[in-house]
Formats: C-alpha cells, sequence, structure tokens
C-alpha cells in the first residue's frame, strides 16, 4: 500500500513550505519533495515601477536579508545609468553587505540549528530551542547573539535602521561614512571575532559526533558555484563565477556573471512555487549544483584574509577539496563568517574610505540591467529590462535558493531513505529531515508576517485518505 | 524619569495595525515623560534584544494584538519562563525574550506587555481610526506606569535615591 508523509510547516527556517515522502506498498521510501507554498511575485509586482525605486522595492523580499537584494537591485540600477560607484561607495557597499553575511549567517548557525548540534538530533524537542542552548551552553548563546548584533549593529549604524535600511542607492550610497562611525564598527570587531572562533573551536571539537549525519544529509555528488575576484578568492560584491565540480574540476571560471542565461537554466515544477535552477551543459534535473557557504569555500582559491584563510586550510584538511555532504555548510558558514568580519575591518581601515564621493549621478542610459552579488545564501541575480523612462517592464530574480533547490531536493530525499520508515513515525526522524533542509539555511522570503506560532504537522495518509499516523508540534 | 527604562514597541508596520507598538514607540520620541527612557522600535522579538532587556530595570513590551477588542487595551507582568515551549523561528515569546536575559546575562527586569487590540491587519502603512483614537491612551498608561514602578524602584534602590 503506497502512501505520503506530509511535514508541514518546516520550522526554523526562513518562510513557509512543506516536505512530502511517498511511501511504496513495502513502506520504503522511494521519494520526497520540498515544496515552497508561499508565493510572493516581486518580478510581476514591479512591472511600470520607476528604475529608482527598485532597490527598495526589492529589499522588502526578506526581512532577514533586505540588503543582499539592496545591493544586487542596486548593482542592476547602475547598469542602466551606465554608472560605476566611486569607489569608496562600493567599498560602503561592501561592508554593508558582508554585515549582512555576519548577521545572516549568525542567525542560521546559532539561533536556528545549534539547537540541533549541542543537544543532538534525538534531544528532546522541548529543550531543542534558543533557551535550551542559553541554558546548556550559555556561552554559545551569548556569542550568537554577540555576533547577530554586530552585524545588525554595522547596518543600523551606516543605514540608519536595521532592516531595510535605504542607504545603498543606484550609483552608491546615499551618505558618506564618518569617522566616528568608522571608528564605532572597528572598536566591535575584536569580540565579534573572539565569538566566531569560540564557536568554530566547539563546532570543530563536535564534528565527530555528528558523522552519521554528515553522512546523509546531502551527501552526493554536485557542482559548485561562488563569485570570486582576480585571485580567485572569494568575492561578494563582484567579481566572476567560478564552477567547480565533484572533483576540483573547474565546469567554468572567470565566466561573466551578467551571462547567466547563457549557462544556467530555470526549471519550474507544479508541486512548489521555487524555481529550480540548474547548469544547462548537464540538463534538467541532472545539472544540479550548490551555492552558498559551502560552494564559496569550495570554489575559492582562498577566502584572502588571514584566520579566515587558517581555518580554510584546516576545513581542506579536515574534509578535503570538495567535500560532498551539505551538512558541511555549517562549517563552511562560520569560516565565512570571520571573513567577512575580517574584510570589514580591512575595508574600514582603507585609507579612502572617509571620502565624500560616494555616489555617481546618472539618468537612464541603458534599457537593460543585470546585478550579482553573493547573498548569504549564495549568489543572487537581479536582472531588469526598462523603458526609455526608466520604467520597469520586466524583471527576473534568481535567488540562491532557487539554485539550490535541486540539492535541497535531492538532500530530502536521502536524509528520508535513510531515517524514515513508515510504520513509526518518530520526532527524531521527523527533525532530521527538517535539518537538513537547514544545512542550506534557505530563505523563503518572510519575516515580517503577523502570522501565528509555526507548528509542525506531519500526516502520513493511506491511499484510501485515512490518517494512518500524526503528529504535531 | 530615570535611565534604565526601556520601550520596545514591534510590529509589522505595512500591516496596518499590527505596526501600532511601532507607531506608538515612534510617538514617544516628542514626549518629555519619556525623555529618560530608551526607547526602540522592531519588527520583532528576537534573542538579540536579550542584551537589552538584561540591562534595563524595567521594560515595557507594546504589542498589538487579536484578543482585544479594536482599541481597547491591557497591561500585564511578565514573567521569565525557563522552557520554551515556542519552535522559534526568528522571533520569540516575551517570556522567553526575559528568560533569555535571566539565563545569559544574570538579570531579569521588571518587564510588562502592552496589547493593544487591532481592528485592521490589511496591507496599509497607517492604523486604523479605532487604533489612532487610541494612541493617545496607552501613551498616558504607559506614562504612568513607568511613573509608578519607577519610583518604586527608586525606593528599593537606595544608591539611585
Amino acid at each position: 500500500m503506497s502512501s505520503q508523509i506530509v511535514i508541514d510547516p518546516i520550522t526554523r527556517i526562513e518562510g513557509h513550505s512543506k516536505i512530502t515522502i511517498h511511501l511504496d506498498d513495502a513502506g520504503e521510501v522511494v521519494d520526497a519533495q520540498f515544496h515552497v507554498t508561499q508565493f510572493r511575485g516581486f518580478e510581476r509586482i514591479v512591472q511600470g515601477r520607476p528604475i529608482h525605486e527598485m532597490p527598495s522595492i526589492m529589499a522588502r523580499i526578506c526581512g532577514i536579508c533586505p540588503v543582499s537584494h539592496l545591493i544586487a537591485s542596486s548593482k542592476a540600477c547602475d547598469a542602466i545609468l551606465a554608472v560605476e560607484p566611486p569607489p569608496t561607495g562600493a567599498d560602503l557597499r561592501r561592508v554593508m553587505n558582508l554585515a549582512q553575511i555576519v548577521q545572516s549567517n549568525a542567525l542560521s548557525f546559532f539561533h536556528l540549528s545549534s539547537p540541533d548540534l549541542l543537544f543532538g538530533f534525538d534531544a528532546d524537542p522541548a529543550k531543542r530551542n534558543i533557551l535550551g542552548v542559553a541554558q546548556a551552553n550559555p556561552q554559545l548563546a551569548r556569542d550568537g547573539v554577540g555576533v547577530r548584533r554586530f552585524g545588525q549593529q554595522i547596518i543600523e549604524w551606516l543605514g540608519g535602521k536595521r532592516i531595510h535600511p535605504a542607504w545603498v542607492v543606484p550609483g552608491g550610497v546615499d551618505a558618506p561614512l564618518s569617522a566616528e562611525t568608522r571608528d564605532r564598527i572597528l572598536s566591535t570587531i575584536p569580540e565579534a571575532m573572539a565569538a566566531i572562533e569560540r564557536a568554530l573551536a566547539w563546532y570543530k571539537s563536535s564534528l565527530l559526533r555528528w558523522e552519521d549525519e554528515a553522512a546523509s544529509f546531502g551527501d552526493f555528488r554536485s557542482a559548485f558555484m561562488g563569485l570570486v575576484d582576480e585571485a580567485g578568492n572569494v568575492d561578494y560584491y563582484d567579481g566572476r563565477l567560478r564552477v567547480m565540480d565533484a572533483d576540483g574540476n573547474l565546469l567554468a571560471d572567470r565566466t561573466d556573471p551578467r551571462d547567466y542565461q547563457e549557462y544556467l537554466g530555470e526549471a519550474v515544477e507544479p508541486w512548489s512555487y521555487l524555481k529550480s535552477t540548474y547548469w544547462k551543459m548537464l540538463g534538467y534535473p541532472d545539472g544540479v549544483y550548490r551555492v552558498g557557504p559551502l560552494a564559496r569555500v569550495i570554489v575559492a582559491a582562498q577566502m584572502g584574509t588571514p584566520r579566515a584563510d587558517l581555518e580554510l586550510d584546516e576545513f581542506r584538511r579536515r574534509l578535503g577539496r570538495v567535500p560532498a555532504s551539505s551538512f558541511h555548510y555549517h562549517y563552511a558558514r562560520l569560516i565565512d563568517t570571520l571573513h567577512a568580519a575580517e574584510r570589514i575591518d580591512e575595508l574600514l581601515r582603507g585609507p579612502d574610505i572617509l571620502s565624500p564621493r560616494v555616489r555617481s549621478f546618472a539618468d537612464v542610459n541603458a534599457n537593460e540591467g543585470i546585478g550579482v552579488s553573493e547573498a548569504p545564501r549564495g549568489t543572487l541575480i537581479h536582472h531588469y529590462r526598462v523603458d526609455d523612462d526608466g520604467i520597469v517592464e520586466w524583471a527576473n530574480l534568481v535567488i540562491a535558493t532557487g539554485h539550490n533547490n535541486l540539492a535541497m531536493n535531492r538532500s530530502v530525499r536521502q536524509v528520508a531513505k535513510r531515517y524514515v520508515k513508515s510504520a513509526q513515525l518518530s520526532e527524531p526522524m521527523l527533525n532530521r529531515v527538517e535539518a537538513v533542509i537547514r544545512c542550506y539555511d534557505p530563505c523563503l522570503s518572510c519575516s515580517t508576517h503577523a502570522l501565528g506560532e509555526m507548528a509542525l504537522h506531519l500526516q502520513l495518509i493511506g491511499p484510501d485518505g485515512a490518517v494512518l499516523d500524526e503528529i504535531r508540534r | 524619569m530615570t535611565p534604565g527604562a526601556l520601550v520596545i514597541g514591534y510590529g509589522n508596520v505595512l500591516r496596518s495595525d499590527d505596526g501600532v507598538g511601532w507607531h506608538i514607540a515612534e510617538r514617544l520620541d516628542n514626549d518629555p515623560r519619556f525623555d529618560d527612557v530608551t526607547v526602540l522600535q522592531r519588527h520583532q522579538l528576537t534573542p538579540e534584544l536579550s542584551l537589552d532587556v538584561s540591562r534595563a530595570d524595567l521594560v515595557v513590551l507594546v504589542d498589538a494584538s487579536q484578543g482585544h477588542p479594536a482599541g481597547t487595551f491591557t497591561i500585564e507582568r511578565v514573567s521569565a519562563v525557563e522552557h520554551s515551549t515556542t519552535t522559534w523561528t526568528h522571533r520569540m515569546e516575551p517570556a522567553t525574550l526575559v528568560g533569555l536575559a535571566q539565563e545569559l546575562y544574570g538579570h531579569s527586569p521588571e518587564v510588562h506587555l502592552v496589547s493593544v487590540g487591532v481592528a485592521s491587519l490589511d496591507v496599509g502603512d497607517r492604523l486604523s481610526p479605532a487604533l489612532e483614537a487610541a494612541v493617545p491612551r496607552v501613551v498616558d498608561a504607559m506614562a504612568e506606569l513607568l511613573a509608578a514602578r519607577i519610583g518604586q524602584h527608586l525606593v528599593a534602590d537606595g544608591s539611585r535615591a
């Protein structure tokens, strides 16, 4: 008798989604799907809007990573205005983008995933939350609060508010940096770096505990994609695309990301609002690749900052050059965060960082623009077409979670086959199915809804529609 | 007023009355009764606020409520919880925030939650007429609360008298 299991909604992720697990007559898992059940429609909403409104509108896509959309959108607008931001303007955008990386990564690692990592995936769900972490390992919880505040405060000090700042604009940024704000940010960096390094030390000391999960949480061969600079090191703001296969061979290198339509396909499945992006050369659905922190540390030659490079060397000694398991997103995310803090420090110590020349002004000079940057979860692409008056006629967004959609579905299938047994549904089993999704930290565009509690509801339904088993939390 | 008082108004300002906490916090800026009060506006309560809460002597949280008639409000004392019952995504309940302040920083101050009944949660950046009319009453009640409770704290804490 075939049947299916539905986990709806998935908890401790950004947004609303569910997982369906299909069982065969013998009760074995034959398939699993990750459904994104919310529809936003921003690509249609912006049609008819003037180009100068785009960054602010696009930032509203998300309350967790609005800066990422501000950056990519502003870069697309730069192309339409045919301007280059002054170097200081570009550097200040970089600082804010890095602060966004820090605060979002901190949310993912410390607040969403650390309960599983600290207590284990079989632990009582009543303590698998941030308060439980605070009681069991207060230093880890304090570091989480501290690192996220560090990133949020930089965004607020630069942009005037923590969420949806309007400081990044087409042509650069809206106002120069004051010496007072620079010094204020610099004074907070040592403490943030110490907290990140404590978390790294704790994580590495615990790696052996998760060997079983690491072997089944999205442990498969795929390509990885990210932006790199001219030296081949990680680049969050600019750079060229590098794509590496599971054996470390380069499928693409120094590729202009603005040509994304030549090598990235976008597929739509009827069971999800989230597009599945794939590497065209390998076809659909075989062209699976991953983006985000794990991909960044894999494709880059080095991180490009001293302390993060030491950590990257150790990461590669422990796990190899191209670790296949998505479980290692957690480890990579901490290295990513450490590097971001180091880069903020470097940028703020630049000789021209206080220059008043931070914005270029122009009118519409092109009918099409593409902006690409690295968001916390991976490569983000904004692509707009406008009329001669700068009114948006068409927009396409390729977000990091879309790049990872095929990989997330494959990961859910792998975990379900490893842990789900139809006869007995259990909390640890379900938690692992959810936890593999959390590795990717998918951002389903959320955050500022007025909603009730997100409960977990899983049903095992037989072919006749009868509920065979059910779990709520 | 005296240092040590913190007001956090939170909600979604793009969903009409859901943003009433935010709107109230904004109006405190020009009210001399709140001159020495730290006022924060947030979309929701998050763990990062535990540090701010732990540093305060008295905290007032202001949120929208679907459980009250539109324009009415209640003020309730919030106690720290030892165990969170929520499957937290990126917002938290007031009692969990207070518990987190206690666990992480060893101090959970006196916390009050002001819940204001909403009339509309539609898309929009303005309050409904019912809520507009209620806001001055809520602000007056908050000022009275702060004056009374801070007085108590001054009596209890001789070093500040």
